[in-house]
């Protein structure tokens, strides 16, 4: 999986890439926790909360701004940071999933929301799953 | 989709138009309330790009329109009106955005500035101590189940019967602090559990309270009206309704994205998803934001109370306790009347960084403010300074009785992190006088003056064309942020 930040004038444009649907979803999770507490992620984190979310949505796109948006709001609702997701069930509309991470004092950055601006899933010409993802900051 | 130059028409001095046949979908032409110079840097963004958009949406009215501190924001621009037609047409809620009523309030003081210049730096530091600040940070209050219901119900009112608000202040404030069509029960209980402990703080990104002086008085009479004078201690907050509100605005996007098919409704962007206003999302949508709004009413008035409890503690209870001077609403929509081709039309005003700006005779208004016309506050960026306005019945015609909000975002967080050292310029702004207290240095970079607009570009563009007139100018000496 790849996972970009490019440039935005008041928010955080996140571009991420992965070869399956769910690597997808997992890299939307990590770019997202590694902003929640600056590179929490890339680390060597040992769990102590977990999370189970249920999703369904028109299409993966919105399948995949709903997925964050619930990791976003479970992750201010147990002040915790999640890094791992473990889905028990997954299609491109539907999906339920464990997430997995650990409790912080406090966060590095304030994500307001997931937003829907710009996103759009799809397979690139490499065969590769990309999408960007626009944080409201 | 590009935008030119020549796509553009000049309407008249300070009004720039696009017209609707630029695109097939547009039902009402795009708007840009700037002077040139600000409209050449406006087209650097994709601003415009969004305004054009907007004008797509299911019965708008007039023109989609934005304010010149605008910047590209997600799906609205951040600067952006939009009236639709009462009571069918849409409601969006990305044209209030995720910190629905984000607003700012100023309390003003009996000191003069040479008064309390040796207290600033204790005053700065009191002031973090009370107001809690920063990423996700909890405050002093925890709402029960049934107290939260009871915020949303009655906003800044509540502060008041608990004992951390003045009833005085309720008439100071847009809708007096409370929006009616406020329903509790349609805010989730995610969102009510992310706001349990958040009431009384400021959280982080541009969000701050700050103490500032009047260092200039352009209009005496509408100051004397607001209370203000030369040389007057004042302090500026800035927030809204916190992860309660990014919840509601979360939840009901994603059912209104949902909704839409049902309702023949495409838009071109998801953030701009919307129903008519009557449907039973959109009203559903509609009352949960009335509720948000409360609580952000709220929110101010305890950290009012909490910036009344730093100033007692610094200078004694002998020196006069801060009063407010006015709370406006920035992320908000509103059922307004308005006047569109000659006739009296009730509209579904969208403001997503943009002020309400009436002015004089307003019935709303406290009794001291009707000949003045409505407060509209301003924030600069850190460091520079801040303007108090008054609203005028041109805003009326040109705008929907709307005006900017602040400077403008410029710069990137990232670009501003790379060009600003924040040490060096906390210590700088320390030489000039201004004293900053943050929960991190990079808190402090990303909000640097070079990331924002020149704020008095922006206010002499609304002041030259009339839709609002200054008041007075206000100089920073404490920066408290998250």
């Amino acid at each position: 999986m790849k996972i970009e930040y490019l440039s935005h004038t008041a928010d955080i444009r996140m571009k991420i890439e992965a070869s399956h649907l769910e690597e997808l979803f997992r890299a939307g999770v990590i770019g997202m926790s590694n902003i929640l507490k600056d590179g929490f992620c890339n680390q060597n984190v040992q769990f102590d909360h977990k999370w189970i979310l249920e999703i369904t949505a028109l299409d993966s796109t919105c399948l995949l701004i709903d997925f964050l948006s619930e990791v976003l709001s479970a992750s201010y609702a147990e002040k915790a940071v999640f890094c791992e997701v473990n889905f028990l069930d997954f299609s491109p509309h539907h999906t339920i999933a464990e997430i997995r991470g650990k409790q912080i004092q406090f966060f590095d950055e304030e994500i307001k929301a997931v937003t829907y601006h710009e996103a759009d899933v799809h397979k690139n010409k490499r065969d590769q799953w990309v999408t960007l993802v626009i944080f409201d900051i | 989709m590009k935008i030119s130059k020549e796509d553009i028409h000049k309407i008249e001095d300070y009004l720039w138009e696009i017209p609707k046949t630029f695109r097939p979908n547009m039902r009402v032409p795009a708007r840009v309330l700037a002077s040139e110079s600000l409209l050449d840097a406006i087209m650097e963004d994709r601003s415009l790009v969004q305004l054009v958009n907007v004008a797509s949406l299911p019965g708008i009215q007039g023109a989609s329109l934005v304010m010149p501190d605008v910047h590209e924001g997600y799906g609205f621009p951040i600067g952006g009106v939009a009236a639709t037609l009462y009571p069918d047409g849409a409601i969006s809620p990305g044209g209030i955005g995720y910190d629905i009523n984000c607003g700012v309030r100023l309390l003003t003081s009996n000191q003069k500035i040479e008064e309390i210049r040796n207290n600033l730096d204790a005053l700065s530091k009191e002031l973090y101590i009370q107001i809690p600040s920063g990423m996700g940070k909890g405050g002093h209050i925890k709402l029960s189940v049934q107290e939260m219901e009871e915020v949303l119900l009655k906003g800044a009112e509540w502060a008041v019967e608990k004992g951390y608000g003045v009833k005085e202040d309720l008439a100071f404030m847009e809708s007096k602090g409370r929006l009616e069509n406020a329903d509790a029960t349609l805010v989730s209980d995610m969102a009510k559990k992310r706001g349990a402990d958040q009431l009384g703080t400021i959280g982080s990104g541009n969000h701050f309270v700050e103490v500032d002086y009047v260092e200039e008085i352009y209009d005496e009479t509408t100051a004397k009206a607001y209370g203000l004078f030369k040389g007057q201690v004042v302090v500026l907050i800035h927030t809204g309704s916190r992860g309660l509100g990014h919840q509601v605005a979360t939840d009901y996007i994603r059912q209104i994205i949902k909704a839409m098919p049902n309702y023949g409704i495409e838009v071109p962007d998801r953030e701009l998803a919307c129903v008519p206003f009557n449907s039973e999302e959109g009203q559903n949508y509609f009352k949960a934001m009335c509720a948000a709004a409360n609580y952000a009413w709220c929110n101010r008035e305890v950290i009012s109370w909490e910036a009344r409890t730093a100033w007692r503690n610094i200078f004694g209870s002998t020196v006069e306790p801060l009063k407010l001077m006015y709370d406006v609403a920035h992320n908000i929509a509103k059922v307004e009347t308005h006047v569109i081709d000659g006739v009296q039309t009730d509209v579904i005003v969208h403001r997503k960084g943009a002020t309400r700006a009436f002015g004089p005779g307003f019935e709303e208004l406290p009794d001291s403010y009707k000949a003045a016309g409505q407060p509209v506050i301003i924030p600069g960026s850190m460091g520079t300074c801040s303007y108090v306005l008054a609203g005028t019945a041109r805003s009326k015609e040109l705008t929907f009785g709307s005006c900017c909000h602040g400077a403008g975002r410029r710069l990137s967080r990232t670009a501003a992190k790379k060009q600003v050292n924040a040490p060096v310029l906390k210590e700088k702004l320390k030489e000039r006088g201004i004293f900053v207290e943050a929960g991190s240095f990079k808190g402090i970079a990303e909000e640097a003056p070079i990331a924002y607009k020149d704020v008095n570009m922006v206010v002499e563009t609304v002041s030259d064309s009339g839709i609002a007139k200054k008041v007075a100018k206000l100089r920073p000496v404490a920066v408290i942020k998250g």
